[in-house]
């Protein structure tokens, strides 16, 4: 089963303690070197955001998100979550750079692994990209491996 | 064929790291060897609001490759002070600029003025040709040997120079290979 950055964008966060609804998911914190969705974030409102490990989500489901209590939700801990945050670092809509220097357009959306959060393809307009070519991911672009300057 | 730009184009864009995807910095101008007919290096602007000159400089030994968009680097350790940069980028000689230098060829004929440098796109900085006035007026691109004796006011060409004069870069693109297996070069 896929799932998708942009379909899960906006997705209910609830917990499974109360059922509670604890915000909606804004942005995904990618390990860009393991291609491994690490972390959620949950919006509360426009002001409040908080970083929510993976391990601590117990169902990444079509319709909502669930976390195994509020207890699970934390303040950003380090610069990459905080940019996270922020949307800096957000794939979706992301400028595409070769490591040759030439740009080919930007991400439209990331496919995902639900259950295990393993990054799929990327895809870029109508490309899709393994998730090994992928660099690195900064606030001024995503860096794909040489070959793409060749299609 | 080569895709081909010219210093002043590459002058302004991003330096962007292959592993982190940040912009660290701009580019300032272009350093260049006319005797290794390449650049040395990149002297550097801040990005963004600051502005203003960077005291590091990127050494072309550090240079990942040089895009349309933007020029590679590894990570920000490719930015170093000119202190710990070879002498040719830390502390580049003023003379040793060809911009408008006349260009002689053996045969003694002036194709022009160089107005600016020709880079192959992707590559570390290969200089291939000279973007010149040309003596009767207008622009005309020439492809360079590897190297080539430069005086400091006029540098000199093989004569062959003249018949791969090319009216725009695409032309040159196909031109410098030619030029250059014709001077048994390549």
């Amino acid at each position: 089963m896929t799932d998708s950055f942009r379909e899960a964008h906006g997705r209910k966060v609830v917990s499974r303690a109360t059922a509670e609804a604890l915000g909606e998911l804004s942005h995904m914190v990618v390990d860009s070197s393991r291609r491994h969705v690490s972390a959620v974030v949950v919006s509360k409102g426009k002001k409040h955001a908080f970083v929510v490990d993976w391990e601590h989500i117990s169902g990444f489901g079509p319709d909502a998100v669930m976390v195994k209590s509020e207890d699970t939700l934390r303040p950003p801990a380090d610069d990459h979550e905080r940019e996270t945050v922020d949307g800096k670092l957000e794939l979706v809509g992301k400028r595409v750079l070769s490591e040759r220097g030439n740009e080919h357009g930007s991400i439209t959306d990331v496919e995902f692994d639900p259950d295990s959060g393993d990054i799929g393809s990327l895809l870029v307009g109508e490309e899709r990209i393994p998730p090994t070519d992928l660099l690195g991911v900064g606030s001024y672009a995503a860096v794909l491996a040489g070959s793409h300057d060749d299609r | 064929m080569k895709l081909l730009a010219t210093a002043s184009e590459i002058t302004g864009l991003p330096v962007v790291t292959v592993t982190g995807g940040e912009d660290v910095a701009e580019v300032r101008d272009v350093i260049y060897s006319p005797e290794r007919g390449s650049l040395v290096g990149l002297t550097l602007n801040k990005r963004g609001f600051l502005r203003g000159r960077r005291r590091q400089v990127l050494p072309d030994e550090l240079i990942h490759a040089i895009g349309k968009d933007a020029v590679m680097v590894r990570d920000d350790s490719a930015l170093v002070e000119p202190g710990k940069a070879p002498r040719e980028v830390g502390k580049p000689a003023t003379n040793r600029n060809v911009l408008g230098d006349d260009v002689l060829t053996e045969g003694g004929l002036s194709l022009g003025k160089v107005r600016d440098l020709v880079l192959v796109v992707g590559s570390k900085g290969e200089v291939v040709g000279y973007e010149i006035d040309k003596s009767g007026g207008g622009t005309a691109y020439i492809p360079l040997p590897a190297q080539l004796s430069v005086s400091g006011s006029a540098l000199v060409v093989p004569t062959a120079t003249q018949d791969f004069v090319r009216d725009d870069l695409v032309g040159l693109g196909g031109a410098v290979d030619e030029f250059r297996e014709r001077l048994g070069m390549s």
